[in-house]
Order: structure tokens, then sequence, then C-alpha cells
């Protein structure tokens, strides 16, 4: 009977997965979970290795040429599929919705382009959530987890229920809140280069918000937060662990 | 690295832990006291969309709208003065302010305005003495620096350096007591106020229909300045319109919450008119905004100026507005993230790299009531968008260091070539292994930046691209959920209000005091003899003046600043924010008094400044919510600085069926 979903359901799920650049140089293991939670969800996934980076960097950094070099480069490899585009990241995802709108709106020949790629373009706790109704996907837990709202998952996209509803699902787990967990954990791309002491004093801050609540595992939806809140955490020796929400959900 | 003086001093804001501790308090305080304030208005989501609307509307067509509101302003007996600069602006108060042999005393009440044009400055090298009455504005004048908050100007102090400068320069005992440095000021700047020949105001709106200003503020010394000198001179910004005075009212229900976290500020004035021999004189300063209108900034002239994205974003947090200087080491007169876009866009490169100093999280755009996308605008700043001229052909990365800047371009090239792009990550693989062969992390040095704070994952030995190997295994055995229906919002039921009721719950809860009753003079009497209070200014046709005096209560009807008490009749009563509405004659009784006592006709009391606020057309007229107030040292709420210590609201219901 089950089968003949997929029968009468004309959206039977075929996506393509940006990888982002982050999480195919420092994190592929989120990647696979990714591939796995989808492909276990009957949603068949597709990767094409012409992909690269969403350009973000440059845009946020002002080179908005640069930018556009990579989003036409983009906006050209993703034409040659089809199906939703699914971003384990907030800022990636929106990235591709709203600020190439910016990025091509004086272009009456991107433009169109752009806002399409755009209208694929799902973050990975959102396109669970919101495409494909899922809220629990059987994934278990042992112990304490702590949610750090991503920016641009947040602020960027609005999307917010969506992983916190998966999470609070998972069996096993304690989801506790993170104190001002609405506060930037300070990687803001280039800015942590750029700005090395806001951005420091800014994880100094969102370190100690996660000693207060106990927890070992931080989730967050973006590598960028994750490899820095991570990376200072690594700085100075402590045990917890920073963990993107797919695997959290990929556990078993 | 985008500017060294400017990173040397957000090193030394952030090394300052006296100033640390005082962002800190601002920024938590605030933010919740904004949340709060917005509870009480459940539509404020509809309420921003609003008002972001009406201010995208002003400045499409500001030219039209600006003579609509000059010929209105003239219309009202005030004189009207257009400054395309600084320079001019100055040349126009130096001209007013000048008064032959004798050289005048100017009192000041806060105006960002006055902050961008350098006017102290200017009319003190004229031989002006001009003195800053804000309580905050107060400290830093005496401390000779620029106030470091648009709203709080001395948030960067803590009290105990506040009490040291009073100690000093005057004269008083040290004390660290709110109150004590408080009621010292208020003892200084009184006699300020009495004497001085000209007051200097901003000004928060122009409203183009009525031709009038509003000036919102809660410590009284907008109010004096604006009525006791004979010779007034407001300040404003050419942008600062609404059309009318309904929208009038929706900007005042969101300037004050995002701004302190008030529903309304104790007083809302609105001007529309000289006061009987009194020259009123409003400047309007285009200094850049007329260019920022027509460049891609155009969105930063939404701003109200309330500093809700100051005191949400974590970059003010560290720095304070001291730390916003620009190459030349000035301090920008905007601070924070509306300041990082509107000082690029009024001044130029000065202050480009001030942009560069942002995570776009975009706390900012959360906060703003009027929904500007300020992350959107700091990005046009960094691409250079920030003149009429700007195309696309700018190369952008203002304020970048170099090697970032190289860094970036490098990779687009890799990032435009997949296959390249595949073998530079391979090669970064192999270079952070070689650094960092025994461990996953990588210890850089602190001038990559990177280094400066955290280690450095090293790049995976295979990456997502080589393992990747499409799987096609698709569980068909896979029930999607349906998605959780959306819970119907609570609605809650309505509740008709009893608006006496709510207009003394809320005055209540501002320490106003409110008293039912069916004959006010008798009220009032009983309210008085126990204070032994003899004489007072009462406002002619209000009490029952024969009751009076059989009473041993003696009254004059022109203001004296001597009189403990003074009595008023309020025009209206607003049941949402407990406001009493004062107009022309009794400006000053309820002002100048220690106590303030106004007579309400209970059927005079409206739901909210929505229905009142047409009332004020054509008059000098002025909302008090509560006695006088602020929050400039330490954020310490402290009651009774210029206006009235103590408000009584007698509610005559007499009339009452």
């Amino acid at each position: 009977m089950r089968n003949l979903y997929w029968l009468y359901n004309p959206t039977v799920p075929s996506v393509q997965l940006f990888i982002t650049c982050l999480t195919n140089s420092f994190f592929p293991q989120t990647g696979e979970a990714v591939v796995e939670i989808l492909n276990r969800l009957g949603v068949d996934v597709d990767f094409t290795p012409e992909q690269t980076c969403c350009g973000q960097p440059q845009f946020n950094a002002g080179l908005r040429n640069d930018a556009r070099m990579i989003a036409e480069h983009t906006i050209k490899v993703f034409e040659k599929n089809r199906g939703e585009i699914v971003i384990p990241s907030g800022s990636c995802a929106h990235h591709f919705r709203h600020n190439l709108l910016e990025l091509f709106a004086d272009d009456a020949a991107w433009y169109p382009r752009a806002e399409m790629l755009g209208r694929r373009v799902f973050e990975f706790t959102e396109y669970l959530v919101d495409k494909l109704g899922v809220t629990d996907i059987g994934a278990k837990w042992e112990g304490l987890l702590t949610y750090h709202p991503s920016c641009h998952t947040l602020r960027g996209l609005n999307v917010d229920k969506q992983p916190r509803t998966l999470l609070q699902n998972v069996e096993g787990a304690t989801l506790v809140e993170l104190p001002n967990e609405h506060e930037c954990c300070g990687f803001g791309g280039i800015m942590s280069v750029e700005h090395p002491e806001l951005s420091a004093e800014w994880l100094k801050r969102k370190i100690s918000n996660l000693e207060k609540t106990q927890a070992p595992t931080l989730v967050v939806t973006d590598a960028g937060c994750l490899m820095h809140i991570l990376g200072g955490l690594k700085r100075l020796k402590k045990d917890q662990k920073v963990i993107h929400i797919a695997e959290v959900l990929n556990s078993r | 690295m985008s500017n060294a003086s400017f990173r040397a001093r957000i090193r030394q804001s952030i090394g300052d832990k006296t100033l640390q501790t005082a962002l800190d308090n601002n920024s938590e305080r605030r933010l919740r006291g904004k949340a709060l304030a917005f509870d009480s208005i459940p539509d404020w989501r509809e309420k921003r969309q609003h008002a972001h609307r009406i201010r995208a509307d002003v400045i499409e067509r500001l030219p039209e709208y600006l003579d609509r509101f000059v010929v209105n302003a003239q219309a009202n007996g005030i004189i009207v003065h257009m400054a395309k600069d600084s320079k001019e602006a100055i040349e126009i108060a130096v001209r007013i302010s000048n008064l032959g042999s004798r050289k005048p005393l100017v009192a000041k009440s806060k105006s960002m305005v006055s902050e961008e044009i350098g006017l102290n400055h200017a009319l003190e090298k004229e031989g002006i003495r001009v003195v800053e009455t804000d309580l905050g504005e107060y400290i830093v004048q005496l401390r000779h620096e620029r106030p470091s908050h648009i709203i709080t100007p001395a948030v960067h102090l803590k009290k105990e350096q506040v009490a040291q400068l009073f100690h000093e320069k005057l004269g008083i005992p040290y004390s660290e007591d709110i109150p004590t440095l408080t009621a010292t000021a208020r003892k200084v700047l009184r006699e300020v106020f009495l004497t001085a020949d000209i007051g200097v105001s901003g000004v928060n709106f122009g409203v183009v229909e009525s031709g009038g200003i509003c000036i919102v503020t809660n410590e009284g010394n907008g109010r004096m300045v604006t009525t006791l000198p004979k010779t007034h001179i407001a300040l404003m910004g050419m942008e600062r319109l609404v059309p009318n005075l309904n929208d009038l009212a929706l900007m005042l229900s969101l300037l004050p919450r995002s701004a302190t976290g008030q529903k309304i500020t104790v007083y809302t004035q609105l001007i529309h008119k000289p006061l009987p021999g009194q020259t009123r004189h409003l400047i309007i300063l285009d200094n850049g905004r007329n260019k920022v209108r027509n460049s891609p900034l155009k969105e930063s002239l939404y701003c109200i100026r309330c500093g809700a994205c100051l005191n949400a974003c974590p970059v003010f947090r560290e720095l304070s507005g001291h730390a916003y200087i620009g190459r030349d080491k000035t301090i920008a007169p905007y601070p924070g993230p509306i300041g990082s876009v509107i000082s690029p866009g009024l001044f130029g490169k000065n202050y480009f790299h001030l942009a560069q100093a942002s995570s776009l999280c975009g706390a900012c755009k959360d906060a703003c009531p009027v929904d500007i996308d300020l992350p959107k605008l700091l990005t046009r700043v960094r691409a250079g968008y920030v003149g009429e001229d700007s195309g696309n052909k700018k190369e952008g990365g203002e304020g970048l260091f170099w090697t970032t800047k190289l860094f970036l371009k490098t990779f687009t090239r890799l990032a435009t070539r997949p296959r390249l792009f595949a073998l530079s990550q391979k090669l970064a693989s192999l270079g952070t292994h070689l650094l960092s062969p025994r461990s996953e992390w990588v210890h850089l040095p602190v001038f990559t930046g990177w280094g400066f704070s955290k280690d450095l994952p090293r790049f995976a030995g295979k990456t997502f691209r080589d393992k990747y190997r499409k799987s096609g295994i698709v569980n068909r055995e896979f029930m999607p959920q349906t998605p959780p229906a959306e819970k119907p919002a609570n609605l809650q039921t309505f509740q008709p209000f009893d608006l006496i009721d709510q207009f003394t719950s809320e005055l209540t809860a501002l320490s106003g005091n409110v008293s039912q009753t069916s004959s006010p003079t008798q009220a009032i009497i009983d309210c008085l003899i126990p204070k032994g209070i003899k004489k007072i200014y009462l406002q002619p046709n209000v009490l029952d003046e024969t009751l009076l005096r059989r009473s041993g209560i003696d009254f004059t009807h022109e203001p004296d600043p001597s009189l403990t008490v003074g009595v008023t009749k309020a025009w209206a009563g607003l049941a949402d924010t407990g406001s009493v509405l004062a107009a022309d004659e009794e400006l000053h009784g309820s002002l100048l008094p220690e106590i303030h006592i106004a007579v309400l006709k209970s059927g005079d009391i409206f739901p909210s400044l929505l229905d009142a606020i047409e009332m004020t057309k054509g008059k000098n007229a002025v909302f008090i919510t509560g006695p006088s107030r602020t929050a400039d040292i330490e954020m310490t709420l402290t009651i009774g600085v210029h206006g009235p210590r103590e408000i009584h609201v007698f509610v005559d219901d007499s009339n009452s069926g």
C-alpha cells in the first residue's frame, strides 16, 4: 500500500545536493549524513561535481564582480538538472535565495535565472520539514543537546522551528536552551580574519553560554559556525563537541 | 585588517573592562525592555511593515513632501531655513544667535544633527556659550567627549566616573548616589533654562500636513528649551518627515518602544507655532542626504534614529560609539549598524571601512522598527555602491586588507573552474596535513586572523566530492508524515476595557497618581493641605477658585518657577499609555513645578494616541506620561530630572452618566 504513495504523488522527490565548500573540505561526514538521511526518506540525491562554492564570501566582502562570476557558474551548473537543491547550510541557502537577487538586480538577463535558482534552494532541515513533512526521522541520541540557531538560518531564512522540531523528536536526547542563543557566534566569514578581536569576543561569549547549559554537544545548521566554535573549543582544550544537525539526525 | 587605527580602537574598547560592563548592561537591558514593550502591541509586525511603507513613500517623494511641509510650517509662523551643508547650517544658527553686543547663552537639548554639523564647537568659536541639558549630553560635554550612543550619550560611563566628574566640575561632595547626581544637574541646569536666550533642539519628526514638528523626550529639557527662551532653533535632517498626524501616531508607537522600551516617552511634544513673544526657527539640513537619496543607500534614510540597532548589534556592544572612527581618526557622527551605512553615505570614503566590521548577523535588521535591510546596505557599502555614480564596474571590497582581497580573488579563479577547485582542495589538505601531521586541528599563528582565538580544522584527506558515489538506493517503504497542522492562533477574545481603569493602571505603573472624583477642587485641596502647600500656579477656569480661597489656598495665574505645585487642565487622556494632553497655556504650569496636578474629565479619555492626536493640530501641545525621568547614568531609572517629580491626575467623573 505504502508504495502507492509514490505512484500518485507527482512530487516523488529527487534532489540536487549543494554540498558547500566548507562541508566538502572540512566536514565531508556531514554531507554523507545528509545523503543517507534523504535516501532513507525515499529521496533520490544527485550530486554534480561541477559545483564549487556559492560565492558568499566574495559577496559579503563587497567583491561583487567576483561573487557574480561564481554565481553565474553555479547557475549554469544547476540549470543542467532539475529538482530542489538541498543545502546543509543556512547561510549558503540564504545567499542563493536572497543575495543573488541583490547581485543581479540590474541585470535583466541573469536576474530571472538567479531567481529560478533561488526558488529551488532549501536549507536541509527546511526541506525535511516543509517539503517532505517529516518531523521525526527515527534518530536516537543519548544525553543533552543544545542548539545554536545560526544567524542566516534564523534571521536570513526564517528557519527556526524546523530544526528544533526535528531535534525535539530525537529519541533519548534532551534539548536544553542555550542562553542568549540568538547571538552571533562571531564567524561571519571573512570578518573572523578581518576583525579577529571582535570575532574572539563573541566566540568567548558563545562558549561561556554553552558551558552554562552543561550540554556536551552543540548542534548547528552551518559548517561556518561549526568550524568557528569547535576551533575555539579546541584552542581552549575543552571537550564539548559541535556537530551538524544532519549527523545528529542520522544517528540511530 | 581594514584600518590600523580603527583596529587599535577596537582593541582599546575590548580591553576596557569598565566600558565592557557598561555596554553589556546597556545591550541586555535594552533588548529586554524592547521585547517587553512590544508585547503590548501584538500586531507590531504589521505596524512595522506599515511604518516601512510610510518612510519609503516619504523618501521617494521627498522634494514634494518637503515643499508642502515648509509652506505649512511657515503658515504656522515658524521661520524655516534650508541648509545645504553643515557650513550653511552653522552660519544660519550663528546669525540667529547673534544678539549684537551681548553674547547669548544657548540651552540645548539632544540633537544628533547638531553633532553631525559640529554646532557646539562652531558656536563656542563665536564666543557663544552652549550648555547641553540632556543629562547624558551634559555629562559628556563636561568631559569634553562626544556622545557614545545616539539615545544614551553617556552609556560608556560608570556612576563612579560621573560622581568624580560632578565633584571636580560642579564642586559638590563626592557622591555615587544617582538621584543626588541627577538632582545636582537639575539645579544647575534649571538656572540655565531660566536665563538662556536661545534654546536649540533636534526634531524627531516633521509633520507635512500640519506643518508641525514632534520632539520626544523623557527628562523635560526638550520642553524647557523649546518654551522658555525667547528664541527657539530646531535642527532637522531633511528626511525626517511623516505625511500626517496619523502616520506620526504610528511612528510614535514604534520609536520609544524601540529606543528605550517605553510605550511612549514621558513628553511627546507637538510644536506647531511660536509661543506668544517667541521666535521659532527651523533649520532643515541636507548635508549629503539628497546624495544618499539618489544612491543605493537610499533605504538608510528611512531611519527614525531609535538606536535599537545599536543595542542589538554585537559589534556596538564591544565598541561603543567612540570607537567608530574614520581614516582621519575622527569619531563618526553616527555609530552602530546604521552609522556604518550613513556615515559612509553622507561623508564618503573616510568611513567605508566601518562597514567591514560586521558579521552580517542580521540582529540590526530584526531590531529595526522600520525594517531597514541593514545587512544588505552594509554589503553595498563594502561593494563601494555609495555615490550616485555607483555602477557595476567598481571592484569593491572597500576597507578590506589587501591579503584578504588577494585570497578572495584567487578563490574566485578556483571556484569558477571545478577541476582546479578540486585540485586546490587536495593541495590544501596536503598543506594542512604537513602543518599538523598528528592533530586534526591546526594551530595557526595570530597574524593569520583565524589563529587569534581558534584552531583550524585540517582539510579532509578525502573531500565529500571524492567520497560521493551515487547509491541510487531509494527506500520506497518510507511514508512521509503529515506535516503538523498549524495550530490556530490563540485568538484572544476581545475584552472591552474600562478606559478609566486602564488609564489608572498605566499611569500608576509609571509612578503617577490617579484619583477619581466628582469634585476635583475639594479632592485637590485635600491633597494640598497635608503637604502644607499654601500657594499654587493655577490655570484659569479649571477649579472652583472661591472654594480654594475659602480653604486657605492662594493661587496665581502667572507661571512662577518658585511655586511647587501647578494645576492644569488636561485636554485628553490616553488609556493605553496613561498620558494626559496639555496644550498652549498649560505648558509652563505642567513643566516648571515639582508637582504637576492635572484635571481630566472622564469623558476625555481616549483609547490611544491615534484617537487624540488630531487635537494637537495647530497647537503647541504635549502628551505627558508620568513624572520626568532619565536613565542616563548606568541605565538606572531616576525620577524627576528637569520636569515635575510627581504627577497627580484627578479624573473628574461628575458629568459622566
